[in-house]
């Protein structure tokens, strides 16, 4: 069986979130480049996957998909997206079999026969019946994954689940650590994985006696809740990186208007995809919190590359590289991004804004919010009423939308050439709002 | 690692639910082990805890994200937890009422108010903790930061009362809610990803005018949040217009003429000096 990709229930799911609502059936696959067909056997088969994740889903809730996943944020703090993760395929006897397996080793320690003995009396009985080389598989799986683990002594040896973690917690300090994972998760990237313990966390607790109000005592002021789809890559990006291996993948430049094309099995029907083929070496990850974005940038024929996490489908490990050659591309990039504010190599300049401080005596916000997010820009000149940042950054792009988002509170005073630019968009910005 | 594990599978989750196991991966316990290197860790448990953890996740590894990933553009990490944070949650999800003693603006102290503990609230903006709670003289919902609390303690409250505040806070939260529509300048709708990315944040709906080719985002939020949009508004310059929410429109027009008017002034004053 090929590989399973989630690229196209990946592209899905972030269309569905940016888009919330704005296009018809029609419209959408359009825009993913797959017909209508597809796009309605990909969202029945995300459907089931939502309902068996969500069984709390209100009848309401359930009725439309776009509706289900859209969050309201004082009702709970669930990431809705992360059921994606619980997307791969297992046949429905092997899912049966590993549930069995686990819940018979979470009482107590088994050997393999013993195991195989009890999946065969407890398995339905329309179900095929395992043997003992699928028992041993399943149980190398398990222990794969640290799921399990082998209890020392001769053989045979037997197997238990392994949960220490909560096993040696108290009820309170349980619930420490949920909301240590929750907080973190919540904070900090990447985050799948901790979404994942904290739902496994979150069962156990409400098992254990504890009611529903008592999980969801915190909130997150503004999210980007399609972050977490593009950790899907992020990890296979890490694996490459690690190795010093190149990727290969089809690259569709957020720019261009489909996201998605369908890679046909069968050669025939092949059509000619609008993505392009890209092979390149992966030398860093880049998150941007400024739009909750990520970033592969890596080396290539023409130098450093940069690609958004987003437009990347059907990735595929590729040769490794010389190691000496590998650290001395990794400095070089390392170099060219010291000054950039997301990921522009362009050339360093340096820029100079006045900030006013807010009239009144309130706390100054517009200071405190310039020593929070001005990067490694310094505040070298202040008076009564202002105080003047310099910084040097690579280019003027990136750093322009956090300095107008200041509103009239900042003055770009230097580079001549963005003081004029944001004059003229303040124009323009002015213009669309005279008729008021 | 692949976060594409079949273990990870909903029906075997689902399943394992219904038999009330606890299961967990290497991955989760990587990622763990990862966390608890954090300096936020050491106020999340107690140190008794923590050694605890540290011995059940001994053999884990530990993930090198760190030295692969690059975070750019972020809030200075000034706050990952508080101290307050564990007494609080638990004051909530016991629903006791609690006596407060904060600071408010301008540095005057309240002290010893009643109070019921709504929720903690993270804004991932200014990277702090702050309490969502009920002030029961003066019937008003509150927002207090966690640093601006000089103690608090848990008081009594009876448990009608506090459901019935409860039920109070939904519907305060709910009123409060107001709308506003933002149209992306059609010029700019080849920039529709990162548009729409910079609003995924808020509770909105997209429509999407086939005929004029416009894209209008209907933002939900409540009156406090304004000013987060509005800063997001002027992120975006000349690429998006408010259509409709009057105050929005106001505070648009009064920024982009105050900035206008900054430019013009210094500008005069340099000519005058030289």
């Amino acid at each position: 069986m090929a590989k399973e990709s989630f690229d196209k229930e990946i592209q899905f799911l972030r269309m569905l979130v940016l888009t919330s609502g704005a296009f018809s059936r029609q419209q959408f696959a359009e825009r993913l480049g797959i017909s209508v067909h597809t796009f309605d056997k990909t969202i029945r088969r995300l459907k089931e996957v939502v309902n068996s994740v969500h069984q709390n889903l209100s009848q309401e809730q359930s009725k439309e998909f776009s509706e289900s996943l859209r969050f309201s944020y004082y009702d709970s703090t669930d990431p809705l997206l992360l059921f994606l993760f619980r997307a791969k395929s297992v046949k429905e006897s092997e899912s049966q079999r590993i549930s069995l397996l686990l819940a018979a080793m979470n009482e107590q320690a088994l050997t393999a026969m013993e195991l195989l003995d009890m999946c065969c009396s407890g398995l339905p009985s329309d179900l095929p019946l395992p043997d003992e080389k699928t028992i041993r598989s399943d149980l190398k799986y398990l222990e794969e994954v640290g799921v399990i683990k082998r209890e020392p002594g001769p053989r045979p040896f037997r197997y238990c689940i392994q949960d220490d973690l909560v096993r040696s917690l108290s009820d309170e300090e349980l619930l420490d650590l949920y909301d240590f994972v929750d907080v973190m998760a919540n904070t900090q990237v990447p985050s799948v994985q901790g979404y994942l313990l904290r739902d496994g966390l979150k069962k156990h607790l409400l098992r254990n006696q504890a009611r529903q109000y008592a999980v969801e005592p915190f909130l997150y002021k503004y999210h980007y809740y399609s972050r977490i789809l593009d950790e899907a890559h992020l990890f296979t990006l890490l694996h490459a990186i690690r190795h010093r291996r190149k990727v290969r993948f089809l690259y569709f430049s957020p720019k261009s208007e489909k996201s998605y094309a369908s890679k046909n099995t069968n050669p025939l029907f092949e059509r000619d995809s609008e993505g392009k083929a890209e092979k390149t070496l992966p030398l860093k990850i880049v998150y941007d919190h400024q739009y909750g974005r990520w970033y592969l940038l890596s080396h290539g024929r023409e130098g450093i590359r940069k690609y958004r996490m987003e437009g990347i489908t059907q990735i595929e490990e590729d040769e490794s590289v010389d190691e000496v050659w590998y650290e001395e591309k990794k400095s070089e990039l390392t170099e060219k991004i010291r000054y950039s504010w997301l990921i522009d190599t362009g050339r360093p300049v340096t820029v100079r804004a006045r900030f006013y401080n807010p009239e009144g005596s309130e706390p100054n916000f517009v200071k405190e919010r310039v020593m929070l997010q001005g990067q490694w820009g310094q505040i070298v000149f202040e008076d009564e009423h202002s105080f003047i940042y310099e910084i040097t950054v690579n280019g003027i792009t990136e750093i322009k939308p956090w300095l107008r988002s200041f509103g009239s509170s900042c003055e770009v005073l230097e580079p001549a050439q963005l003081r004029r630019e944001m004059i003229a968009e303040w124009k323009e910005i002015q213009s669309y709002y005279e008729s008021v | 690692m692949n976060l594409f594990e079949k273990i990870f599978n909903h029906q075997i989750i689902s399943r394992l639910e219904d038999s009330g196991t606890f299961m967990v991966t290497s991955h989760e316990r990587a990622w763990l082990k990862t966390m608890l290197e954090h300096p936020a860790a050491a106020d999340a448990f107690t140190a008794d805890t923590l050694d605890k953890l540290h011995s059940a996740l001994e053999t884990d590894q530990v993930m090198d994200i760190s030295q692969h990933l690059i975070e750019k553009a972020h809030t200075m990490e000034k706050q990952v937890y508080h101290p307050l944070l564990r007494p609080l949650r638990r004051h909530i999800m016991n629903k006791t009422g609690i006596r407060i003693t904060y600071e408010i603006k301008g540095g005057r102290v309240n002290t010893d108010h009643s109070g019921f503990p709504y929720k903690l609230e993270y804004s991932m903006v200014k990277r702090e903790w702050y309490l969502l709670w009920y002030h029961i003289r003066h019937h008003a919902f509150m927002s207090t930061r966690l640093k601006k609390i000089h103690s608090v303690t848990p008081e009594p409250i009876d448990p009608f009362a506090a459901e019935s505040i409860i039920k109070k806070i939904g519907k305060t939260l709910e009123s409060r809610k107001s709308e506003a529509v933002i149209e992306i300048v059609r010029v700019y709708n080849a920039e529709l990803s990162r548009i729409l990315y910079a609003f995924s944040s808020f509770e909105k709906n997209v429509e999407y005018d086939t005929e004029n080719d416009t894209f209008r985002v209907r933002v939900s939020l409540l009156g406090d949040e304004m000013e987060y949009l509005l800063s997001k508004i002027r992120f975006l310059g000349k690429r998006v217009r408010v259509v409709k929410g009057d105050y929005l429109k106001r505070r648009m027009l009064e920024s982009s003429t105050k900035a206008l008017e900054r430019y013009v002034v210094i500008a005069a004053d340099e000519e005058l000096s030289s």
